[in-house]
Protein backbone atom coordinates (compact mmCIF):
# COMPACT_ATOMS: atom_id res chain seq x y z
CA UNK A 1 0.00 0.00 0.00
CA UNK A 2 1.42 3.20 -0.93
CA UNK A 3 2.09 5.74 1.68
CA UNK A 4 -0.14 9.25 1.27
CA UNK A 5 0.70 12.66 2.28
CA UNK A 6 -1.82 13.66 4.82
CA UNK A 7 -3.40 17.35 5.15
CA UNK A 8 -1.22 17.67 8.17
CA UNK A 9 1.64 16.88 6.50
CA UNK A 10 0.64 18.98 2.93
CA UNK A 11 0.05 21.96 5.57
CA UNK A 12 3.51 21.44 6.98
CA UNK A 13 5.43 21.21 3.80
CA UNK A 14 3.36 24.28 2.10
CA UNK A 15 3.11 26.68 5.55
CA UNK A 16 5.54 29.86 4.53
CA UNK A 17 6.46 30.28 8.23
CA UNK A 18 7.29 26.34 9.10
CA UNK A 19 9.25 26.69 5.81
CA UNK A 20 11.10 29.23 6.30
CA UNK A 21 13.02 27.36 9.42
CA UNK A 22 13.13 24.64 7.19
CA UNK A 23 14.93 26.90 4.70
CA UNK A 24 17.65 28.00 7.06
CA UNK A 25 17.89 24.11 8.54
CA UNK A 26 18.15 22.92 4.82
CA UNK A 27 20.73 25.31 3.97
CA UNK A 28 22.91 24.70 7.00
CA UNK A 29 21.93 20.34 6.50
CA UNK A 30 23.26 20.48 3.00
CA UNK A 31 26.21 22.86 3.51
CA UNK A 32 27.61 20.54 6.29
CA UNK A 33 27.05 17.60 3.66
CA UNK A 34 29.50 19.44 1.28
CA UNK A 35 31.77 20.86 3.87
CA UNK A 36 32.26 17.41 5.02
CA UNK A 37 34.31 16.84 2.77
CA UNK A 38 35.25 14.42 0.40
CA UNK A 39 38.45 11.99 0.01
CA UNK A 40 39.71 8.75 -1.81
CA UNK A 41 38.62 5.53 -1.13
CA UNK A 42 41.92 2.97 -1.85
CA UNK A 43 44.23 4.08 1.17
CA UNK A 44 41.07 4.42 3.40
CA UNK B 1 55.47 28.88 -17.79
CA UNK B 2 52.77 26.61 -18.07
CA UNK B 3 49.79 26.31 -20.48
CA UNK B 4 46.56 24.62 -19.32
CA UNK B 5 44.11 23.83 -21.86
CA UNK B 6 40.37 22.92 -20.24
CA UNK B 7 38.01 21.53 -23.18
CA UNK B 8 34.60 22.33 -22.18
CA UNK B 9 32.92 25.48 -20.48
CA UNK B 10 29.87 23.57 -18.52
CA UNK B 11 29.86 23.00 -14.49
CA UNK B 12 33.68 21.23 -14.33
CA UNK B 13 35.37 22.80 -17.22
CA UNK B 14 34.29 26.53 -15.63
CA UNK B 15 35.28 25.25 -12.45
CA UNK B 16 38.57 24.66 -13.24
CA UNK B 17 39.21 27.17 -15.41
CA UNK B 18 38.11 29.93 -12.75
CA UNK B 19 40.16 28.06 -9.75
CA UNK B 20 42.72 27.27 -12.08
CA UNK B 21 43.07 31.55 -13.04
CA UNK B 22 42.68 32.55 -9.09
CA UNK B 23 45.27 30.50 -7.57
CA UNK B 24 48.26 30.99 -10.45
CA UNK B 25 49.66 33.76 -11.22
CA UNK B 26 49.45 35.26 -14.49
CA UNK B 27 53.01 33.76 -15.89
CA UNK B 28 50.82 30.53 -16.25
CA UNK B 29 48.68 30.65 -19.15
CA UNK B 30 45.10 29.32 -18.85
CA UNK B 31 42.87 28.36 -22.29
CA UNK B 32 39.15 27.35 -22.78
CA UNK B 33 38.44 25.61 -25.50
CA UNK B 34 34.38 25.32 -25.90
CA UNK B 35 31.45 25.60 -28.68
CA UNK B 36 29.01 27.44 -26.79
CA UNK B 37 29.74 30.70 -26.48
CA UNK B 38 27.68 31.35 -22.79
CA UNK B 39 27.89 29.50 -19.89
CA UNK B 40 24.53 27.86 -18.69
CA UNK B 41 23.34 26.76 -15.71
CA UNK B 42 21.29 23.23 -16.66
CA UNK B 43 19.51 22.54 -13.45
CA UNK B 44 17.15 25.77 -14.60
CA UNK B 45 16.16 24.99 -17.81
CA UNK B 46 13.44 22.52 -15.73
CA UNK B 47 11.90 26.13 -15.27
CA UNK B 48 12.43 27.20 -18.82
CA UNK B 49 10.81 24.02 -20.10
CA UNK B 50 7.43 24.73 -18.32
CA UNK B 51 8.09 28.84 -19.41
CA UNK B 52 8.94 29.93 -15.56
CA UNK B 53 12.14 31.25 -16.31
CA UNK B 54 13.74 32.42 -20.22
CA UNK B 55 16.59 31.21 -21.53
CA UNK B 56 18.74 34.67 -20.81
CA UNK B 57 17.45 34.14 -17.07
CA UNK B 58 20.05 31.21 -16.98
CA UNK B 59 23.14 32.00 -19.17
CA UNK B 60 25.93 34.49 -19.83
CA UNK B 61 28.09 35.20 -22.09
CA UNK B 62 31.64 33.45 -21.39
CA UNK B 63 34.21 35.84 -23.47
CA UNK B 64 33.83 39.07 -21.83
CA UNK B 65 33.97 37.25 -18.58
CA UNK B 66 37.27 35.48 -19.63
CA UNK B 67 38.54 38.70 -20.95
CA UNK B 68 38.26 40.15 -17.78
CA UNK B 69 39.79 37.13 -15.90
CA UNK B 70 42.60 36.98 -18.13
CA UNK B 71 41.27 34.24 -19.40
CA UNK B 72 41.82 32.86 -22.97
CA UNK B 73 38.81 31.25 -24.76
CA UNK B 74 38.59 29.72 -27.95
CA UNK B 75 34.90 29.16 -29.46
CA UNK B 76 36.05 25.89 -31.24
CA UNK B 77 35.13 21.90 -30.14
CA UNK B 78 37.81 19.76 -29.41
CA UNK B 79 38.46 17.27 -32.84
CA UNK B 80 41.35 15.23 -31.90
CA UNK B 81 44.00 14.03 -29.12
CA UNK B 82 47.72 14.28 -30.08
CA UNK B 83 49.17 13.85 -26.50
CA UNK B 84 52.52 13.04 -28.01
CA UNK B 85 52.02 16.08 -30.59
CA UNK B 86 52.96 15.02 -34.14
CA UNK B 87 55.90 14.47 -36.30
CA UNK B 88 55.89 19.05 -36.89
CA UNK B 89 54.61 19.65 -33.08
CA UNK B 90 56.48 18.34 -30.35
CA UNK B 91 54.11 19.89 -27.50
CA UNK B 92 51.32 17.71 -27.36
CA UNK B 93 47.90 18.99 -28.83
CA UNK B 94 44.21 19.00 -29.45
CA UNK B 95 43.28 19.67 -32.59
CA UNK B 96 40.59 22.04 -32.22
CA UNK B 97 38.32 23.85 -34.73
CA UNK B 98 36.57 27.44 -34.37
CA UNK B 99 32.85 27.25 -34.57
CA UNK B 100 31.95 30.99 -34.51
CA UNK B 101 33.69 34.11 -35.54
CA UNK B 102 35.89 35.31 -38.67
CA UNK B 103 37.79 31.79 -37.43
CA UNK B 104 34.53 29.85 -38.00
CA UNK B 105 35.31 26.50 -39.60
CA UNK B 106 39.95 26.70 -39.33
CA UNK B 107 41.66 24.38 -37.58
CA UNK B 108 44.10 25.28 -34.84
CA UNK B 109 46.49 22.87 -33.04
CA UNK B 110 46.21 23.98 -29.04
CA UNK B 111 49.57 22.98 -27.35
CA UNK B 112 49.56 22.48 -23.55
CA UNK B 113 51.14 21.02 -20.80
CA UNK B 114 48.40 20.07 -18.80
CA UNK B 115 45.20 19.24 -20.53
CA UNK B 116 41.29 18.88 -18.73
CA UNK B 117 39.02 16.96 -20.34
CA UNK B 118 35.71 18.68 -19.34
CA UNK B 119 33.31 18.07 -22.08
CA UNK B 120 30.73 16.41 -20.50
CA UNK B 121 28.42 13.82 -22.30
CA UNK B 122 27.37 13.82 -26.13
CA UNK B 123 23.61 13.96 -25.86
CA UNK B 124 23.30 10.93 -27.75
CA UNK B 125 19.46 10.97 -29.63
CA UNK B 126 20.41 8.46 -33.11
CA UNK B 127 20.46 5.88 -30.83
CA UNK B 128 17.19 5.95 -30.05
CA UNK B 129 15.08 5.71 -33.43
CA UNK B 130 12.99 8.79 -34.10
CA UNK B 131 14.42 10.43 -31.37
CA UNK B 132 15.16 14.11 -31.95
CA UNK B 133 14.69 17.49 -30.18
CA UNK B 134 11.09 19.14 -31.25
CA UNK B 135 10.24 15.77 -33.70
CA UNK B 136 7.78 13.57 -33.22
CA UNK B 137 6.28 16.02 -30.30
CA UNK B 138 9.15 14.64 -28.57
CA UNK B 139 11.53 17.05 -26.69
CA UNK B 140 14.45 17.88 -24.52
CA UNK B 141 15.30 19.57 -21.75
CA UNK B 142 19.13 18.84 -21.92
CA UNK B 143 20.01 22.42 -23.28
CA UNK B 144 18.28 25.67 -23.01
CA UNK B 145 17.40 25.60 -26.50
CA UNK B 146 15.73 22.87 -26.31
CA UNK B 147 14.01 23.80 -22.67
CA UNK B 148 12.67 27.17 -24.85
CA UNK B 149 11.56 24.48 -27.93
CA UNK B 150 9.66 21.88 -25.34
CA UNK B 151 8.17 24.91 -23.58
CA UNK B 152 6.88 26.35 -26.83
CA UNK B 153 5.33 22.99 -27.96
CA UNK B 154 3.65 22.46 -23.96
CA UNK B 155 2.16 26.06 -24.33
CA UNK B 156 0.50 25.30 -27.74
CA UNK B 157 -0.91 22.02 -25.73
CA UNK B 158 -2.47 23.73 -22.43
CA UNK B 159 -3.78 26.16 -25.03
CA UNK B 160 -5.66 23.38 -27.01
CA UNK B 161 -6.55 21.98 -23.15
CA UNK B 162 -8.15 24.75 -22.75
CA UNK B 163 -10.33 24.56 -25.13
CA UNK B 164 -11.17 21.22 -24.11
CA UNK B 165 -8.94 18.69 -25.70
CA UNK B 166 -7.82 15.60 -23.77
CA UNK B 167 -4.49 14.94 -23.86
CA UNK B 168 -1.51 12.23 -22.52
CA UNK B 169 2.03 13.51 -21.29
CA UNK B 170 4.88 11.02 -21.48
CA UNK B 171 7.72 12.10 -19.40
CA UNK B 172 10.45 10.04 -18.38
CA UNK B 173 13.61 8.12 -20.70
CA UNK B 174 14.10 7.65 -23.88
CA UNK B 175 16.85 5.03 -24.03
CA UNK B 176 16.98 1.55 -21.88
CA UNK B 177 20.44 3.21 -20.81
CA UNK B 178 19.78 6.82 -20.53
CA UNK B 179 20.76 8.44 -16.70
CA UNK B 180 19.35 11.68 -15.78
CA UNK B 181 16.43 10.43 -14.34
CA UNK B 182 16.13 13.02 -11.93
CA UNK B 183 15.93 15.83 -14.17
CA UNK B 184 12.79 14.00 -16.05
CA UNK B 185 11.71 13.88 -12.66
CA UNK B 186 11.37 17.24 -11.80
CA UNK B 187 10.44 18.36 -15.15
CA UNK B 188 7.35 15.87 -14.90
CA UNK B 189 6.29 17.31 -11.45
CA UNK B 190 6.68 20.79 -12.83
CA UNK B 191 4.39 19.95 -15.76
CA UNK B 192 2.02 18.80 -13.77
CA UNK B 193 1.85 22.21 -11.53
CA UNK B 194 2.16 23.90 -14.17
CA UNK B 195 -1.43 22.29 -15.39
CA UNK B 196 -2.51 22.79 -12.34
CA UNK B 197 -1.73 26.58 -12.27
CA UNK B 198 -3.34 26.81 -15.59
CA UNK B 199 -6.34 25.01 -14.51
CA UNK B 200 -6.49 22.13 -16.77
CA UNK B 201 -5.31 19.24 -14.65
CA UNK B 202 -7.84 17.00 -15.67
CA UNK B 203 -7.54 17.43 -19.32
CA UNK B 204 -4.41 15.49 -19.10
CA UNK B 205 -2.78 12.04 -18.11
CA UNK B 206 0.46 12.31 -16.99
CA UNK B 207 2.80 9.25 -17.30
CA UNK B 208 6.21 8.77 -16.48
CA UNK B 209 8.41 5.81 -18.73
CA UNK B 210 11.45 5.13 -17.26
CA UNK B 211 14.35 2.19 -17.64
CA UNK B 212 14.45 2.35 -13.56
CA UNK B 213 13.52 -1.16 -12.11
CA UNK B 214 11.88 0.83 -8.98
CA UNK B 215 10.68 4.02 -8.67
CA UNK B 216 13.51 6.48 -7.49
CA UNK B 217 16.49 4.35 -8.30
CA UNK B 218 17.90 7.48 -10.41
CA UNK B 219 20.72 5.14 -11.39
CA UNK B 220 22.08 5.07 -8.08
CA UNK B 221 20.22 2.37 -7.01
CA UNK B 222 17.39 3.73 -4.89
CA UNK B 223 18.37 5.26 -1.55
CA UNK B 224 17.31 4.16 2.02
CA UNK B 225 16.99 7.61 4.00
CA UNK B 226 15.67 9.41 6.99
CA UNK B 227 12.33 10.73 6.23
CA UNK B 228 11.11 13.22 9.50
CA UNK B 229 11.48 10.89 11.68
CA UNK B 230 10.93 7.88 9.57
CA UNK B 231 13.40 5.99 7.30
CA UNK B 232 12.19 5.47 3.97
CA UNK B 233 13.40 4.03 0.41
CA UNK B 234 13.53 6.37 -1.60
CA UNK B 235 11.19 4.21 -4.15
CA UNK B 236 8.34 4.85 -1.33
CA UNK B 237 9.04 8.43 -1.46
CA UNK B 238 8.65 8.83 -5.29
CA UNK B 239 5.21 6.48 -5.13
CA UNK B 240 3.78 8.59 -2.29
CA UNK B 241 4.83 11.89 -4.65
CA UNK B 242 3.49 10.61 -7.95
CA UNK B 243 0.07 9.18 -6.06
CA UNK B 244 -0.49 12.33 -4.78
CA UNK B 245 0.16 14.53 -8.26
CA UNK B 246 -2.13 11.45 -9.99
CA UNK B 247 1.08 10.24 -11.96
CA UNK B 248 0.94 6.91 -13.82
CA UNK B 249 4.03 4.83 -14.17
CA UNK B 250 5.39 3.03 -16.46
CA UNK B 251 9.04 1.14 -15.14
CA UNK B 252 11.79 -1.01 -16.62
CA UNK B 253 10.83 0.73 -19.87
CA UNK B 254 13.70 0.41 -22.58
CA UNK B 255 12.26 2.63 -24.96
CA UNK B 256 14.28 1.72 -28.65
CA UNK B 257 11.72 3.76 -31.26
CA UNK B 258 9.83 7.07 -31.31
CA UNK B 259 7.41 8.09 -34.01
CA UNK B 260 4.97 11.12 -33.82
CA UNK B 261 3.16 10.34 -30.91
CA UNK B 262 4.26 7.16 -29.89
CA UNK B 263 7.17 5.68 -28.10
CA UNK B 264 7.73 2.14 -28.90
CA UNK B 265 9.47 0.17 -25.64
CA UNK B 266 10.54 -3.23 -24.57
CA UNK B 267 9.95 -4.32 -21.41
CA UNK B 268 12.35 -6.22 -19.24
CA UNK B 269 9.57 -9.21 -19.90
CA UNK B 270 10.61 -9.38 -22.95
CA UNK B 271 7.47 -7.86 -24.13
CA UNK B 272 7.63 -4.94 -27.25
CA UNK B 273 4.54 -2.67 -26.00
CA UNK B 274 3.89 1.33 -26.92
CA UNK B 275 2.23 4.79 -25.26
CA UNK B 276 0.74 7.26 -27.24
CA UNK B 277 1.07 10.65 -26.23
CA UNK B 278 0.71 14.09 -27.19
CA UNK B 279 3.74 16.07 -25.92
CA UNK B 280 6.80 13.63 -24.63
CA UNK B 281 9.86 15.00 -23.00
CA UNK B 282 12.54 11.92 -23.08
CA UNK B 283 15.75 12.10 -22.05
CA UNK B 284 18.56 10.55 -24.46
CA UNK B 285 20.75 8.42 -23.88
CA UNK B 286 24.50 10.27 -22.99
CA UNK B 287 27.67 8.74 -24.67
CA UNK B 288 31.13 10.34 -25.16
CA UNK B 289 31.80 12.15 -28.00
CA UNK B 290 33.68 10.19 -30.14
CA UNK B 291 37.10 11.67 -30.02
CA UNK B 292 40.17 9.86 -32.07
CA UNK B 293 43.61 10.42 -30.05
CA UNK B 294 46.86 9.46 -32.05
CA UNK B 295 50.90 9.06 -31.05
CA UNK B 296 53.68 11.26 -32.29
CA UNK B 297 53.78 8.83 -35.23
CA UNK B 298 49.94 9.15 -36.07
CA UNK B 299 49.08 5.99 -34.76
CA UNK B 300 45.87 5.41 -33.35
CA UNK B 301 45.61 5.49 -29.75
CA UNK B 302 42.35 6.30 -29.10
CA UNK B 303 41.70 2.94 -26.65
CA UNK B 304 44.47 4.49 -24.32
CA UNK B 305 42.35 7.68 -24.41
CA UNK B 306 38.79 6.48 -24.37
CA UNK B 307 36.23 3.98 -23.54
CA UNK B 308 33.21 5.63 -24.53
CA UNK B 309 34.37 8.66 -22.13
CA UNK B 310 37.69 9.13 -21.20
CA UNK B 311 40.20 6.31 -19.13
CA UNK B 312 41.05 7.48 -16.04
CA UNK B 313 42.00 6.17 -12.21
CA UNK B 314 39.34 3.97 -12.27
CA UNK B 315 39.20 0.15 -11.89
CA UNK B 316 37.24 -0.97 -15.34
CA UNK B 317 38.09 -4.89 -14.91
CA UNK B 318 34.55 -6.07 -15.97
CA UNK B 319 32.78 -7.94 -12.56
CA UNK B 320 29.45 -8.83 -11.31
CA UNK B 321 27.49 -6.09 -9.66
CA UNK B 322 27.93 -8.39 -6.24
CA UNK B 323 31.66 -7.72 -6.53
CA UNK B 324 31.59 -4.00 -7.07
CA UNK B 325 32.74 -1.98 -4.90
CA UNK B 326 33.91 2.13 -4.47
CA UNK B 327 37.57 1.13 -4.62
CA UNK B 328 36.54 0.56 -8.62
CA UNK B 329 35.74 4.68 -8.56
CA UNK B 330 38.66 7.09 -9.79
CA UNK B 331 39.91 9.19 -7.24
CA UNK B 332 41.99 11.87 -9.18
CA UNK B 333 40.54 11.46 -12.62
CA UNK B 334 44.04 11.63 -14.09
CA UNK B 335 44.40 9.10 -17.14
CA UNK B 336 46.71 6.24 -16.75
CA UNK B 337 48.82 6.81 -19.74
CA UNK B 338 49.08 10.44 -19.70
CA UNK B 339 49.75 11.88 -16.40
CA UNK B 340 49.07 15.48 -17.94
CA UNK B 341 45.38 14.78 -18.87
CA UNK B 342 42.78 14.24 -16.43
CA UNK B 343 38.60 14.32 -17.14
CA UNK B 344 36.39 15.85 -14.04
CA UNK B 345 32.57 15.86 -14.27
CA UNK B 346 30.34 13.74 -16.84
CA UNK B 347 33.46 13.18 -19.18
CA UNK B 348 34.87 10.15 -17.00
CA UNK B 349 34.19 6.57 -18.12
CA UNK B 350 32.60 5.79 -15.20
CA UNK B 351 33.77 1.94 -14.03
CA UNK B 352 30.39 0.52 -14.40
CA UNK B 353 27.04 1.79 -13.19
CA UNK B 354 25.62 2.01 -9.59
CA UNK B 355 22.39 0.41 -9.95
CA UNK B 356 21.93 -3.45 -10.11
CA UNK B 357 22.25 -4.09 -14.12
CA UNK B 358 19.35 -6.01 -15.68
CA UNK B 359 18.35 -7.29 -18.68
CA UNK B 360 15.26 -8.19 -20.49
CA UNK B 361 14.31 -11.49 -21.78
CA UNK B 362 15.64 -10.74 -25.37
CA UNK B 363 18.89 -9.87 -23.93
CA UNK B 364 18.62 -6.41 -23.99
CA UNK B 365 20.30 -4.22 -21.30
CA UNK B 366 17.53 -1.90 -19.39
CA UNK B 367 19.46 -0.19 -16.48
CA UNK B 368 19.89 3.48 -15.73
CA UNK B 369 23.66 4.66 -16.50
CA UNK B 370 25.22 6.10 -13.64
CA UNK B 371 24.55 9.71 -13.16
CA UNK B 372 27.14 12.46 -12.01
CA UNK B 373 25.49 15.50 -11.12
CA UNK B 374 26.38 19.21 -10.76
CA UNK B 375 28.03 19.05 -7.32
CA UNK B 376 30.43 15.95 -7.79
CA UNK B 377 31.29 17.57 -11.67
CA UNK B 378 32.32 20.65 -10.00
CA UNK B 379 34.09 19.00 -7.19
CA UNK B 380 36.02 16.79 -9.03
CA UNK B 381 37.06 19.96 -11.65
CA UNK B 382 38.57 21.86 -8.43
CA UNK B 383 40.32 18.83 -7.11
CA UNK B 384 41.83 18.30 -10.64
CA UNK B 385 42.54 21.66 -10.58
CA UNK B 386 44.46 21.79 -7.30
CA UNK B 387 46.52 18.33 -8.04
CA UNK B 388 47.96 20.41 -11.06
CA UNK B 389 48.45 23.66 -9.12
CA UNK B 390 50.29 20.63 -6.78
CA UNK B 391 52.00 19.65 -10.26
CA UNK B 392 53.31 23.08 -11.55
CA UNK B 393 54.59 24.03 -8.49
CA UNK B 394 56.14 20.36 -7.27
CA UNK B 395 57.00 18.11 -10.30
CA UNK B 396 56.70 15.61 -7.17
CA UNK B 397 53.97 16.26 -6.47
CA UNK B 398 51.58 13.25 -5.31
CA UNK B 399 48.33 14.31 -6.35
CA UNK B 400 46.82 14.40 -3.26
CA UNK B 401 44.31 15.64 -3.57
CA UNK B 402 41.12 13.35 -3.94
CA UNK B 403 37.04 12.96 -4.32
CA UNK B 404 36.14 9.86 -5.42
CA UNK B 405 32.00 9.14 -5.48
CA UNK B 406 32.41 6.62 -2.76
CA UNK B 407 33.98 9.06 0.01
CA UNK B 408 31.62 12.09 -1.53
CA UNK B 409 28.14 13.69 -0.40
CA UNK B 410 25.81 14.92 -2.79
CA UNK B 411 22.74 17.21 -2.47
CA UNK B 412 20.02 16.91 -4.88
CA UNK B 413 17.24 19.50 -4.61
CA UNK B 414 14.66 18.26 -7.30
CA UNK B 415 12.41 21.18 -8.42
CA UNK B 416 8.54 19.39 -8.04
CA UNK B 417 6.96 23.10 -8.83
CA UNK B 418 7.74 26.70 -9.35
CA UNK B 419 6.51 29.60 -7.25
CA UNK B 420 7.32 31.86 -3.89
CA UNK B 421 4.05 30.60 -1.80
CA UNK B 422 3.04 27.46 -4.28
CA UNK B 423 6.34 25.89 -5.36
CA UNK B 424 7.73 22.49 -4.00
CA UNK B 425 11.10 21.25 -4.03
CA UNK B 426 12.08 17.19 -2.74
CA UNK B 427 15.23 18.05 -0.93
CA UNK B 428 17.65 14.73 -0.51
CA UNK B 429 21.29 14.22 -0.27
CA UNK B 430 23.03 11.34 -0.51
CA UNK B 431 26.07 10.18 1.45
CA UNK B 432 28.21 8.29 -0.49
CA UNK B 433 27.25 8.84 -4.00
CA UNK B 434 28.25 5.12 -4.49
CA UNK B 435 26.78 2.68 -2.06
CA UNK B 436 29.25 1.70 -0.08
CA UNK B 437 28.14 -1.75 1.13
CA UNK B 438 31.02 -2.20 3.51
CA UNK B 439 30.98 0.56 5.40
CA UNK B 440 27.03 0.67 5.64
CA UNK B 441 26.20 -3.08 5.06
CA UNK B 442 22.17 -2.73 6.52
CA UNK B 443 21.36 0.69 5.04
CA UNK B 444 21.91 0.07 1.27
CA UNK B 445 25.67 1.24 1.02
CA UNK B 446 24.90 4.88 2.63
CA UNK B 447 24.75 6.51 5.89
CA UNK B 448 21.42 7.22 7.41
CA UNK B 449 21.09 10.89 8.50
CA UNK B 450 23.11 12.42 6.06
CA UNK B 451 20.89 10.45 3.29
CA UNK B 452 17.64 12.21 3.47
CA UNK B 453 14.81 13.87 1.71
CA UNK B 454 12.37 16.25 2.56
CA UNK B 455 9.33 17.91 0.88
CA UNK B 456 7.94 21.45 0.95
CA UNK B 457 8.07 25.07 -0.39
CA UNK B 458 11.58 25.40 1.48
CA UNK B 459 13.15 23.25 -1.40
CA UNK B 460 11.89 25.80 -4.33
CA UNK B 461 13.27 28.52 -2.28
CA UNK B 462 16.46 26.11 -1.67
CA UNK B 463 16.58 26.05 -4.97
CA UNK B 464 15.95 29.31 -6.52
CA UNK B 465 18.75 30.24 -3.87
CA UNK B 466 21.29 27.89 -5.41
CA UNK B 467 20.08 29.33 -9.48
CA UNK B 468 21.25 32.80 -8.23
CA UNK B 469 24.64 31.44 -6.18
CA UNK B 470 25.66 29.30 -8.63
CA UNK B 471 25.03 32.15 -11.20
CA UNK B 472 27.13 34.84 -9.36
CA UNK B 473 29.92 32.31 -8.32
CA UNK B 474 30.06 31.46 -11.86
CA UNK B 475 30.47 35.13 -13.13
CA UNK B 476 33.01 35.06 -10.45
CA UNK B 477 31.85 38.20 -8.94
CA UNK B 478 33.28 38.98 -5.60
CA UNK B 479 34.70 36.39 -3.21
CA UNK B 480 33.12 33.57 -5.52
CA UNK B 481 35.07 31.20 -4.48
CA UNK B 482 33.52 30.87 -0.81
CA UNK B 483 30.51 29.21 -2.64
CA UNK B 484 31.35 25.70 -2.31
CA UNK B 485 30.85 23.75 -5.32
C1 LIG C 1 17.87 19.19 -17.45
C2 LIG C 1 18.95 18.88 -16.47
C3 LIG C 1 18.77 19.21 -15.13
C4 LIG C 1 19.77 18.94 -14.22
N1 LIG C 1 19.57 19.28 -12.92
C5 LIG C 1 20.53 19.06 -12.02
C6 LIG C 1 20.36 19.44 -10.66
O1 LIG C 1 19.31 19.94 -10.27
N2 LIG C 1 21.38 19.24 -9.81
C7 LIG C 1 22.56 18.70 -10.22
O2 LIG C 1 23.44 18.55 -9.40
N3 LIG C 1 22.76 18.31 -11.49
C8 LIG C 1 21.77 18.49 -12.40
N4 LIG C 1 21.96 18.10 -13.69
C9 LIG C 1 23.24 17.50 -14.06
C10 LIG C 1 24.30 18.56 -14.33
O3 LIG C 1 23.81 19.50 -15.26
C11 LIG C 1 25.55 17.89 -14.85
O4 LIG C 1 26.03 17.07 -13.83
C12 LIG C 1 26.65 18.86 -15.20
O5 LIG C 1 26.21 19.77 -16.16
C13 LIG C 1 27.88 18.13 -15.69
O6 LIG C 1 28.90 19.04 -15.91
P1 LIG C 1 30.03 18.83 -17.01
O7 LIG C 1 30.82 20.07 -16.99
O8 LIG C 1 30.70 17.53 -16.79
O9 LIG C 1 29.25 18.70 -18.39
P2 LIG C 1 28.43 19.85 -19.16
O10 LIG C 1 27.80 20.78 -18.19
O11 LIG C 1 27.56 19.13 -20.12
O12 LIG C 1 29.55 20.66 -19.96
C14 LIG C 1 30.22 20.14 -21.06
C15 LIG C 1 30.90 21.28 -21.78
O13 LIG C 1 31.71 20.74 -22.82
C16 LIG C 1 31.49 21.48 -24.00
N5 LIG C 1 31.82 20.61 -25.14
C17 LIG C 1 31.06 19.69 -25.75
N6 LIG C 1 31.74 19.15 -26.79
C18 LIG C 1 32.95 19.74 -26.82
C19 LIG C 1 34.10 19.60 -27.67
N7 LIG C 1 34.13 18.76 -28.70
N8 LIG C 1 35.18 20.38 -27.40
C20 LIG C 1 35.18 21.25 -26.36
N9 LIG C 1 34.13 21.42 -25.55
C21 LIG C 1 33.02 20.67 -25.77
C22 LIG C 1 30.01 21.87 -23.91
O14 LIG C 1 29.72 22.96 -24.77
C23 LIG C 1 29.93 22.25 -22.44
O15 LIG C 1 30.39 23.57 -22.25
C24 LIG C 1 20.97 18.32 -14.64
C25 LIG C 1 21.14 17.97 -15.98
C26 LIG C 1 20.14 18.23 -16.89
C27 LIG C 1 20.33 17.84 -18.33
Amino acid sequence: MTRRISKFKRFVMMNPIIQFFKFIYLSIKVLVIVAGGHGGTRNA
Amino acid sequence: MTKIVVLGAGIAGHVAASHLRRKLSREHEVVVVSPNGNYQWIPSNIWVGIGRMKPRDILFPLAPLYAKKHIDFKQAKAVSFHPEGDSQEIKPYILAEYVAGNENGTQEKVTYDYLINATGPKLNFEATEGLSPGKNKAHSVCTYTHAQEAWIALEGLIKQMKEGKKTRILIGTGHAKSTCQGAAFEYILNVEQELRRHKVRDMAEITWISNEYHLGDFGMDGMLLSYGSDIMKSKEMVEMIFEDRGIRWILGAGVHKVEDGVAHYETLDGEYKQESYDFAMLIPSFSGHGFKAYDKNGGDITDKLFKGFMIVDADYSPKPYEEWTVQDWPETYQNPSYANIFAPGIAFAPPHGISKPRKSKNGTDITPAPPRTGMPSGITAKLVADNIIGMIKNPNHDLHHKGSMGNMGAACIASAGFGMTKGSGISITTYPIVPDFKKYPDTHGRKLGKTFGTIGLAGHWLKLALHHAFLYKAKMKPFWWLIPE
